[in-house]
């Protein structure tokens, strides 16, 4: 079997295991078999980011050759994309056993069954070539996270999903409103194919109302602000795995299905001047910046300023676009993974918290640092990286993009950035001023370090920003390739 | 940062103090004693040249550069980290040698980085490490001044990796050698240069926080962040005119409000200021014999300045005082710590025979060349208040002076032993300057014990101290703390950020009240047109969210569709 | 305590060592006068006994201006900051 024949099994993977999953009973069958899934389904993907930066991959479902039939047609920006939501779901899902036990006792083959239909949503949608599949993908991974998140142990879960539901499928329908004006105008849903007969008919308005319901619909899927309301509560809400799952991965996806339309489907010399999308997306990523960092400082709940920082890291992403270069586009990229492992180590130190002491709120962490050393040291560290300290990943995506913010002569963006993560250096300082600097009140419940299960998966993602911080040819080389096969038209036949 | 030629001292310090907290008792001692001893070693080995190189980024680093102006510091830096050392062997808390130790190690770092992007981790590094020796104290005033000192410190960091990027961006290098770009890179860098060297009106982290440090991490303090902002200002802004003056300036400042201060170790900080005033004024004046003096007055300054900070430390520690005001007549009880204090004393006076005197003439000399006679004025009347203050207000007023009543033990041995070393080391300075200068980068032309250099030092200290006698009635001090710039942030800032704020919150609550009525307006005609149960309107989160959607959509299908 | 003794036995004898003292700053002054300046970089250089008597009035002036600084402008009492933080 080539790589070609084989990418599309880190789809289908999960999709049947999920199947399997669903009717297993107890609580480890089902999550060993997601295990085993999750890590064939990221091998496939380590595999397929090498082959796919040199040559377009190919697969053609069912010998139907595209246009007709679906096409997986991977380049090295899918191929970026899928590694790390394969490789997140990997890493997170060791981490799932003790917190999953914990936090959803009861039918946990549902619970890991629809985790897999999820990840192989998003797998789907990055791989696929197909916009009509894009978008099928897209609905099976949103339906089967509204599951998740009502999941979680709070009533409020449930109240947050139906939330993100109502988002979802209008970001959802608003992708399907913009693939159906295409197809009108086309007759293909082939995304190459549409590259390729769009140039003929792309003055017309309903070209441009289609780029305008797609930029929408990812938007929200994105959590760009102001589009981002669903997010804080689905995150804080939800199981702390699926936050865990969710804040690596999910609104990657959309940014990344958002960046293949904008600059591969409708070419960017296009898309950036019938829409005034640079400026758009400027003002909406610094404020994003801005608004998450902003209302993540006076959080009171260390799950919910994790997702409000999220919206803010979001923006840095969204600004990286905004400039339309292949720096800047790399920044975005670099700033998708770095953010994807340090937000993942956070949450997972936090949901470490929440296994210990039942709630994650600051007031509930005080005095922590003496008991629980470990977990919130490494949420500390992990707090370095979200900040940019050098020798940590966040150093190097805010790096890339200060430079490419200066490459245009954007100063104030400089500033900007550099204001912002002052701003992240308060709201992680909160957390750890509360663990080492309050003392614990009498009527806390005393407790000891979290078990180990827990503990090691959080450290190799601590380690792992670190590492990415200094050795930097993966990241860096990985978001290039990806950066320049959106601005060099990768998709075209 | 390991080759065959090569072993990066704060390698070994790093490495060396991650042993630290699994040994007790004898054991620890010994260790914290043999672990400077070993970065001395490693000095002794280190080649001059460029090691350590590696590539992050698309840029080379250079994590060890040797060159003399380096080694000049590095020398110094570990012997006091050695003097300190002794000086805390009683201290039975693991954290503050940790953090003291790889304080040390920072320090070194920035002085052997060979390029900026290195320079700024130890930097960033020197902050996170010692600020934990004055959080150690544990009262909430040493926690309040380690927070602003935190604060302060993170704001020079952001300014300082602006400076850099923006060096780097205009240069294509991040080499660190005489910063030599025009616009905000050079600014910037400098400001953040400045912050650490505590130029005013940035200086006053220092005077805040030091005197609220632990008694053995005031020692550290003292010798090491000033200090590698001294070493940065000579490699990167020799000859910037402008830092003749501000130099100039901040040491008058610092003597001025070393008269105002009742705490010793304020008093002690002030001097700091003023003292690195002269190496600020050297690096202006750029001159061989100015960037010499510099260079050797950051020497002796660490060890005479490490000496009087451990003195008055001792007494802090034995008496559990540090006010002018509450001290007094404790000559009977502590009188080997009076004496190497009165050491330390005449060394930072610049009395002949002592460390001070063979570099701080050198740039008063290197002033009186270059013909700048206003410059010259103004070392001169802070020589005469740096003897007023250090050498005979404060041991005046700790060992002479009325009795306080107290009546402490001598410091322990292994103070004394720290302080003998210093004083030694000093003394030793100041009879055979040829051995310090010998360390500095090109040939000193200077000779500190010729006639009229003798005559004009001792004329102005000898004068000083008649004044003092006479006018010792008028000398300020008492029960009172002075304001200084920290007043801007400690009151002034939280007041109008307090105005501020609460006039935002004010507007924000009005904004979101008129926003969410008006979406109820909303909400309710919705609800009323189409008759729903009304469960889904009233969810107003959910209406706003389709609001925000509705407007971002129309906003873009208006440019898209009335474009054509 | 053979230290604290002979500290004791000096500051008994203090208005000798005053004399001592007073007596080696007036040669210091007599031999800046009479020997020839090694520099006359500045004007001052020429006038002997300039440097005691700039130092004498340096330290006059310190004395008194902080002294005023403080009274009038800086001083405040020692519980100033606490009750705000």
């Amino acid at each position: 079997m080539t790589i070609t024949e084989l990418m599309p099994f880190s789809v289908l993977v999960p999709l049947i295991a999920s199947l399997v999953c669903a009717l297993l009973p107890g609580r480890f069958w089902p999550w060993a078999v997601t295990l085993v899934a999750v890590i064939v389904s990221a091998v496939i993907a380590a595999f397929t980011l090498p082959a796919a930066a040199q040559v377009t991959l190919s697969y053609a479902f069912g010998n139907w050759p595209p246009p007709i039939g679906i096409e997986y047609r991977v380049d090295a920006a899918n191929a970026f994309v899928a590694l790390l939501v394969a490789g997140m779901a990997a890493v997170a899902l060791p981490w799932a056993k003790k917190s999953v036990d914990k936090e959803v006792p009861e039918r946990q083959g549902a619970f890991y069954a629809l985790f897999l239909l999820a990840l192989s949503g998003l797998l789907g949608i990055t791989l696929s070539g197909d916009a009509f599949n894009i978008f099928v993908f897209l609905e099976i991974s949103s339906l089967a996270t509204y599951g998740l998140i009502a999941h979680g142990s709070d009533r409020r879960a449930l109240l947050a999903s139906f939330r993100y539901l109502i988002m979802g499928t209008v970001g959802a329908t608003f992708l399907l409103i913009g693939i159906g004006f295409l197809y009108i105008m086309t007759g293909t849903l082939n995304l190459a194919d549409l590259a390729e007969r769009l140039p003929e008919v792309r003055d017309t308005s309903t070209v441009r109302a289609a780029l305008a319901f797609i930029i929408v619909g990812m938007g929200l899927k994105l959590a760009m602000l102001p589009l981002h309301l669903w997010l804080p509560n689905a995150y804080t809400y939800a199981p702390s795995f699926v936050t865990v799952f969710l804040a690596g991965t999910a609104t990657k996806v959309a940014l990344y299905v958002m960046l293949r339309f904008v600059f591969t489907v409708f070419a960017p010399d296009w898309s950036f001047v019938v829409l005034p999308l640079s400026t758009v997306l400027m003002i909406l990523g610094v404020a994003g910046m801005f608004a998450g960092s902003w209302v993540a400082m006076f959080q009171p709940n260390i799950k919910r300023m994790l997702a409000y920082s999220s919206v803010a890291q979001v923006g840095y992403m969204v600004l990286g676009v905004s400039l339309v270069s292949v720096i800047g586009l790399s920044a975005a990229f670099l700033h998708l993974f770095n953010h994807a492992l340090m937000k993942t180590a956070l949450f997972m130190a936090v949901g470490t918290v929440i296994y210990q002491v039942g709630s994650a709120r600051l007031k509930d962490v005080r005095g922590l640092g003496r008991t629980m050393p470990w977990t919130l040291t490494a949420f500390a560290l992990a707090g370095l990286s979200i900040i940019g300290v050098p020798l940590t990943a966040g150093f190097v995506s805010k790096w890339y993009l200060i430079q490419a913010a200066l490459d245009q002569g954007q100063w104030f963006l400089v500033v900007l950035i550099l204001v912002t993560s002052l701003m992240a250096v308060i709201y992680i300082w909160r957390v750890i001023e509360a663990a080492w600097f309050q003392e614990r009140s009498i009527k806390q419940p005393d407790v000891g370090e979290a078990p180990l299960a827990l503990l090691i998966p959080t450290w190799i993602l601590v380690a792992l920003n670190f590492y990415f911080g200094i050795d930097t040819r993966l990241t860096v080389g990985g978001a290039t390739a990806a950066a320049e096969a959106l601005l060099g038209g990768g998709m075209t036949p | 940062m390991i080759t065959s030629d090569w072993l990066h001292p704060s390698l070994v310090l790093i490495a060396g103090t991650l042993v630290l907290p699994l040994l007790k008792g004898r054991a620890m001692q010994a260790w914290m004693v043999l672990l400077p001893l070993a970065v001395l070693g490693t000095l002794w080995m280190a080649q001059p040249g460029e090691h350590g190189q590696m590539a992050f980024l698309g840029m080379e680093l250079v994590t060890g550069r040797v060159d003399e102006l380096a080694m000049v510091f590095g020398w110094v830096f570990g012997t006091v980290l050695l003097i300190g050392a002794i000086y805390a062997l009683h201290v039975n808390d693991r954290v503050q040698h940790v953090a003291a130790f790889l304080y040390g190690a920072s320090a070194l770092g920035v002085v052997f980085a060979g390029d900026l992007i290195t320079l700024y981790v130890f930097w960033e590094l020197m902050v996170i490490t010692s600020v934990w020796l004055i959080w150690r104290r544990k009262t909430e005033v040493s926690f309040n001044a380690g927070f602003r000192y935190l604060v302060i410190h993170a704001v020079g960091g952001v300014v300082l990796l602006a400076g850099i990027i923006l060096f780097q961006f205009e240069t294509g290098t991040t080499r660190f050698e005489q910063i030599d770009v025009d616009g905000p890179a050079f600014w910037l860098i400098l400001a953040a240069f400045m912050i650490n060297a505590a130029v005013p009106p940035l200086h006053a982290w220092l005077t805040d926080a030091y005197p609220e440090a632990t008694v053995t991490g005031a020692v550290f303090l003292s010798a090491l962040t000033t200090k590698t902002a001294v070493y940065t200002l000579i490699r990167g802004y020799p000859g910037t005119e402008m830092l003749v003056w501000m130099g100039a300036a901040m040491t008058l400042y610092g003597v001025t409000f070393a008269m105002l201060s009742n705490d010793i170790r304020r008093l002690l900080a002030y001097h700091i200021v003023s003292q690195v005033g002269y190496m600020v004024t050297g690096v202006g004046l750029g001159t061989a014999l100015a960037l010499s003096g510099s260079a050797s007055h950051a020497f002796t300054h660490i060890l005479y300045k490490a000496l009087l900070f451990m003195g008055a430390g001792a007494v802090i520690h034995m008496t559990g005082r540090s006010r002018l005001s509450e001290l007094g007549g404790l000559y009977r009880y502590m009188p080997w710590t009076f004496v190497l204090y009165l050491i330390g004393g005449v060394s930072i006076s610049a009395f002949p025979l002592f460390s001070g005197y063979v570099s701080k003439t050198m740039i008063v000399e290197a002033a009186a060349i270059d013909q700048r006679a206003v410059i010259w004025l103004m070392l001169v009347v802070a020589s005469a208040g740096t003897f007023l203050s250090t050498t005979l207000k404060l041991p005046y007023k700790t060992w002479l002076g009325g009795d306080s009543g107290l009546q402490p033990r001598e410091a322990p041995w292994n103070m004394l032993l720290a302080m003998g070393i210093a004083a030694a080391l000093c003394f030793l300075i100041g009879i055979f300057p040829g051995m310090l200068y010998a360390l500095l980068p090109g040939a000193v032309d200077f000779n500190a014990y010729t006639m009229s250099v003798f005559l004009k030092e001792m004329q102005v200290l000898l004068f000083t101290g008649l004044a003092f006698c006479l006018l010792l009635k008028y000398v300020g001090g008492g029960p009172k703390i002075s304001l200084d710039v920290d007043w801007l942030y400690r009151r002034g800032g939280p007041r109008l950020v307090g105005a501020v704020g609460s006039a935002i919150i004010t507007t924000d609550r009005a904004i979101r009240r008129t926003t969410l009525e008006h979406l109820a307006r909303l909400t309710a005609h919705v609800e009323k047109k189409h008759g729903r149960d009304g469960k889904l309107a009233k969810s107003w989160p959910i209406g706003s969210m389709a609001l925000w959607t509705a407007i971002v959509l129309a906003m873009l299908l208006t440019v898209g569709v009335y474009r054509g | 305590m053979k230290l604290a003794r002979l500290i004791e036995y000096l500051i008994s004898k203090r208005s000798v060592l005053a004399v001592l003292l007073l007596v080696s700053m007036a040669a210091l002054v007599l031999v800046d006068i009479i020997l020839p300046p090694a520099y006359t970089r500045f004007t001052w250089d020429a006038i002997g006994g300039f440097a005691a008597f700039f130092g004498f009035a340096a330290c006059a002036a310190l004395i008194f201006f902080s002294r005023f600084l403080g009274e009038k402008l800086l001083y405040r009492d020692e519980d100033y900051y606490d009750d705000h933080e």
